[in-house]
C-alpha cells in the first residue's frame, strides 16, 4: 500500500484529489491536516477523511508522499517539512510565488532524497494527449505559432486567498498561465525566450489587490511564438468553470483542442441556469496515478519541480513585462 | 444618385449587388479591359470605361473597390472633381496617404466614407450596442478572429504586400477597427508573424495585442494560414459584468483541418450567414443616408485612418520584436 496524506484544504483541488487517490486500488488516504482548524475539521467531516492536529502529527505516520493544497506562498514551508520527514511530494500549481521559494523547495527536496512532483494535470488530459501523438507523428509538419486559453471564473467564488496578494501571489496571470505554459513546452520541446504580457484589473474581483484579465505573448527558443489568455473572464452565470484551448497552426494545417469540451448541455426548467456537465476522462486521475506509480516504481515522475519552476521563471517574467509594457528575456540555462 | 464603381473584381461585384438595395444608381463600372468589367456593367445597365475621368461628369459619388494601393489615387482624383467618396477598407496603404485622403476631401467638400463593413455585421453591431449601453460593464479584455485561406487569385494583389499591406492591413484591420470602436483608442501594440507558405515577407498568420487607453486589452488573430475553403470567425468581449460570446462553427473537443484536398473553387472567400440583407447591404444604405441626408455613418475617414495606424503599428511591431507605442492623439511620436 502506498499511504498518501493531504496538507491543507486552501485549494479546491484538494477535494478531487481525495476521489482520486480512492479509486487506486493500491493508495491508502492516511489522513490530512491543515493549519487553519476551521477548514480542515470542515473538509475532513464532508470528505469522510482523518483530520490528524498538525503537519508534524501527520507527517509521522509512516507516510510515502503527500499531496501539498496550501495557499501558494504557503507551499515552500509544507514541501520542506515533507522533505524533511522523507516523504514525495505532489506540490499544487503554482509551484511557488517565487522563483527564491521555487529554488529552495527543488534544493529541499533533493537533500531529503524525495521526488518533487508539480500538479500540472493536463499532461494528462486525453484530448490533449491526443494532440502530443498528432505531434509527435508530424502530421501538422513544422509548426508555426499557437493561439492558448486557460479562461475561468474568478476563483474567489469557493477560496477568497485567491485575489490576496499576499497569499497567492497575484491574479489571473498566477492562477492561470503554468498549464498553458508547460502544455506548450511538452508540445514544442522548447524552452520559452521571451516573455511579453498586458493585464487588466477591469474584470470584477480582483478586491484592488491582484489583476483579473492578462494576454501573454511568448516567443519560444526554436522560433515559435504562441500567446496565452488567462484571465478570469467566465461570470458566474458561465455553464462551466472555464475551459483550456490551444489552437496549433502548422506547415502542413491547423488543429484546435479544447479541453472540457467533452459535455452535456443541461438547460433546467429554474436556476441555477444552463450548464455543462462533463463527461470527459479525469485528468486529475491520471496525474494522481502518476505520483503513486513513481513512487511504487522508486522513480522520478514524469512531471516534476523543474517543469513548475520553469512556468513559475514565465510568470515572474510576465509581471515584469505587464509593469514596464517591454518584451522580457528569460536567460536560458 | 448617380455612382461610379472604380473596380470590378470581388469587392465591386459585392458593391454593386449592395447598390442595388438603395435608390442610387450605379451609372458606370470603371476597370481594366479584358476583367470582367463589361460584363458586370451589363447586368446592372452601367457603362464600362477604363479611365474614371470619362464619368467623372456624370456621377455624385466615387466607390473604390480597387487593391489597396490605388484607394489614396482615385480619391484624391475624386476629390479634385468635388465627388464623395466610399472607399474600401483599409482607406490606405500607409498612414501618410490616408491623411492626405482626408485632407483632400475636407478641402473639397466632399464626404469620404471607409467601408469598414464588419461594424454593419449584425453578430458585431449588437455585441457592440450591448458593450457600449453597459450591459456587461466596462469591456476588459476582448479576443477577436479572423481565420481564412491565402487568397488564390490570378493577380494575387493581397499577398502583395506593396499592393494589399499583407494579411494584417488587409484582413486583421477589420478587427483592429472593431476592437477599437468597442474598447476606445490604442496605446500599445504587440504583434508577432509567422509565415507557413508563399514568398517571404508575406505573413500569414499573426497575433496581435493591442492595450486600449482605457485599460481594456485586446487579443487579435488573423490568418491566411488555414486550409480552403474555411473562413471561420470568432469574437468574445469580456466585461466587468458579463460575457458577451460568438463562438464560431460548433466547439469539438479536437477539430483538424490539413492541406491537400483543396475544398474550393474560391479564390477569396467572405464570411456569410443567412440574413434577410447582406451587411454589404446595409453598409450601402447607411451610407447613402449619410450622402443624401447628411448625417454621420457609424464609421468615419478618422477611424479608418486609426485603424491603418495600428495595423502599421503591428506590421512594425512583428518585424522589430518590439511593443510600438502610440501617443495620445493615436500618432506615432516622432
Amino acid at each position: 500500500m502506498i499511504r498518501l496524506g493531504i496538507m491543507s484544504f486552501a485549494h479546491l483541488h484538494a477535494e478531487a484529489y481525495v476521489e482520486n487517490v480512492r479509486a487506486i486500488p493500491d493508495a491508502e488516504l492516511v489522513g490530512a491536516a491543515d493549519d487553519d482548524k476551521t477548514r480542515g475539521a470542515h473538509f475532513a467531516r464532508a470528505l469522510g477523511v482523518r483530520l490528524w492536529p498538525t503537519y508534524e502529527d501527520l507527517l509521522a505516520q509512516q507516510l510515502h508522499g503527500v499531496i501539498v493544497c496550501s495557499e501558494n506562498a504557503r507551499h515552500r514551508a509544507l514541501v520542506e517539512m515533507a522533505s524533511r520527514a522523507g516523504v514525495h511530494v505532489l506540490c499544487e500549481k503554482p509551484l511557488a510565488t517565487t522563483l527564491t521559494d521555487a529554488h529552495a523547495m527543488l534544493e529541499a527536496c533533493k537533500q531529503g532524497g524525495v521526488s518533487l512532483m508539480v500538479a500540472l494535470p493536463m499532461r494528462f488530459s486525453a484530448p490533449l494527449l491526443e494532440v502530443r501523438r498528432v505531434l509527435e507523428a508530424r502530421r501538422l509538419g513544422e509548426i508555426f505559432c499557437c493561439v492558448s486559453t486557460n479562461q475561468g471564473q474568478n476563483p474567489r467564488r469557493h477560496r477568497d486567498w485567491f485575489v490576496d496578494k499576499r497569499l497567492a501571489g497575484g491574479g489571473a496571470v498566477m492562477d492561470h498561465t503554468v498549464h498553458l505554459v508547460d502544455t506548450l513546452r511538452w508540445y514544442l520541446r522548447s524552452e520559452v525566450a521571451e516573455v511579453y504580457a498586458q493585464t487588466t484589473d477591469l474584470l470584477s474581483g480582483g478586491n484592488g489587490d491582484v489583476e483579473t484579465g492578462g494576454l501573454i505573448l511568448l516567443t519560444f527558443a526554436n522560433g515559435v511564438f504562441a500567446t496565452i489568455d488567462c484571465s478570469w473572464s467566465r461570470p458566474a452565470s458561465y455553464p462551466a468553470w472555464g475551459g483550456l484551448t490551444v489552437e496549433l497552426i502548422g506547415q502542413h494545417g491547423v488543429m484546435r483542442v479544447d479541453a472540457f469540451r467533452q459535455n452535456l448541455t443541461i438547460y433546467p426548467e429554474r436556476s441555477p441556469g444552463i450548464h455543462w456537465e462533463y463527461w470527459g476522462s479525469d485528468a486529475n486521475q491520471g496525474m494522481i496515478a502518476e505520483f503513486v506509480s513513481a513512487i511504487r516504481e522508486r522513480r522520478a515522475p514524469t512531471v516534476t519541480g523543474v517543469d513548475g519552476c520553469r512556468a513559475l521563471e514565465v510568470i515572474v517574467a510576465a509581471y515584469e513585462s505587464a509593469r514596464t509594457g517591454r518584451p522580457v528575456r528569460l536567460r536560458m540555462e | 444618385m448617380r455612382v461610379a464603381i472604380v473596380g470590378t473584381g470581388l469587392m465591386g461585384g459585392v458593391h454593386a449587388e449592395a447598390w442595388s438595395h438603395t435608390g442610387a444608381r450605379i451609372a458606370a463600372f470603371v476597370g481594366t479591359a479584358g476583367a470582367g468589367g463589361d460584363a458586370l456593367a451589363g447586368t446592372y445597365a452601367a457603362r464600362f470605361v477604363t479611365d474614371l475621368d470619362a464619368v467623372l461628369a456624370d456621377v455624385d459619388v466615387v466607390d473604390i473597390c480597387t487593391p489597396t494601393h490605388l484607394h489614396a489615387e482615385f480619391t484624391l482624383r475624386a476629390a479634385a472633381a468635388a465627388k464623395h467618396v466610399i472607399c474600401e477598407k483599409p482607406i490606405a496603404l500607409t498612414v501618410g496617404e490616408g491623411r492626405r485622403m482626408i485632407a483632400a476631401c475636407r478641402t473639397a467638400g466632399v464626404r469620404l466614407l471607409v467601408a469598414h463593413v464588419l461594424r454593419f455585421f449584425p453578430e458585431y453591431r449588437l455585441a457592440r450596442e450591448m458593450t457600449a449601453r453597459g450591459d456587461i460593464g466596462a469591456p476588459a479584455v476582448l479576443r477577436l478572429s479572423r481565420c481564412t485561406f491565402r487568397p488564390r487569385k490570378t493577380d494575387n494583389w493581397y499577398v502583395d504586400p506593396e499592393r494589399s499591406g499583407g494579411m494584417m492591413l488587409d484582413l486583421m484591420v477589420h478587427d483592429i477597427d472593431y476592437a477599437r470602436w468597442v474598447a476606445g483608442d490604442v496605446v500599445r501594440v504587440f504583434a508577432k508573424a509567422a509565415q507557413t507558405s508563399g514568398r517571404p515577407d508575406e505573413a500569414d498568420h499573426a497575433l496581435a495585442i493591442l492595450t486600449h487607453r482605457g485599460g481594456a486589452i485586446s487579443h487579435l488573430e488573423g490568418s491566411w494560414a488555414y486550409p480552403p475553403p474555411i473562413f471561420q470567425t470568432r469574437f468574445e468581449i469580456a466585461g466587468s459584468a458579463g460575457l458577451i460570446e460568438f463562438p464560431g462553427p460548433a466547439p469539438a473537443a479536437i477539430e483538424m483541418h490539413l492541406r491537400g484536398g483543396e475544398g474550393s473553387n474560391h479564390e477569396v472567400q467572405l464570411p456569410r450567414s443567412p440574413l434577410h440583407e447582406s451587411p454589404y447591404a446595409t453598409q450601402l444604405r447607411a451610407f447613402h443616408e449619410a450622402l443624401t441626408s447628411g448625417t454621420d455613418p457609424p464609421v468615419s475617414a478618422e477611424d479608418g485612418l486609426a485603424a491603418v495606424r495600428i495595423a502599421r503599428a503591428a506590421i512594425e511591431s512583428a518585424r522589430r520584436g518590439q511593443p510600438v507605442e502610440l501617443d495620445a492623439s493615436g500618432e506615432k511620436p516622432p
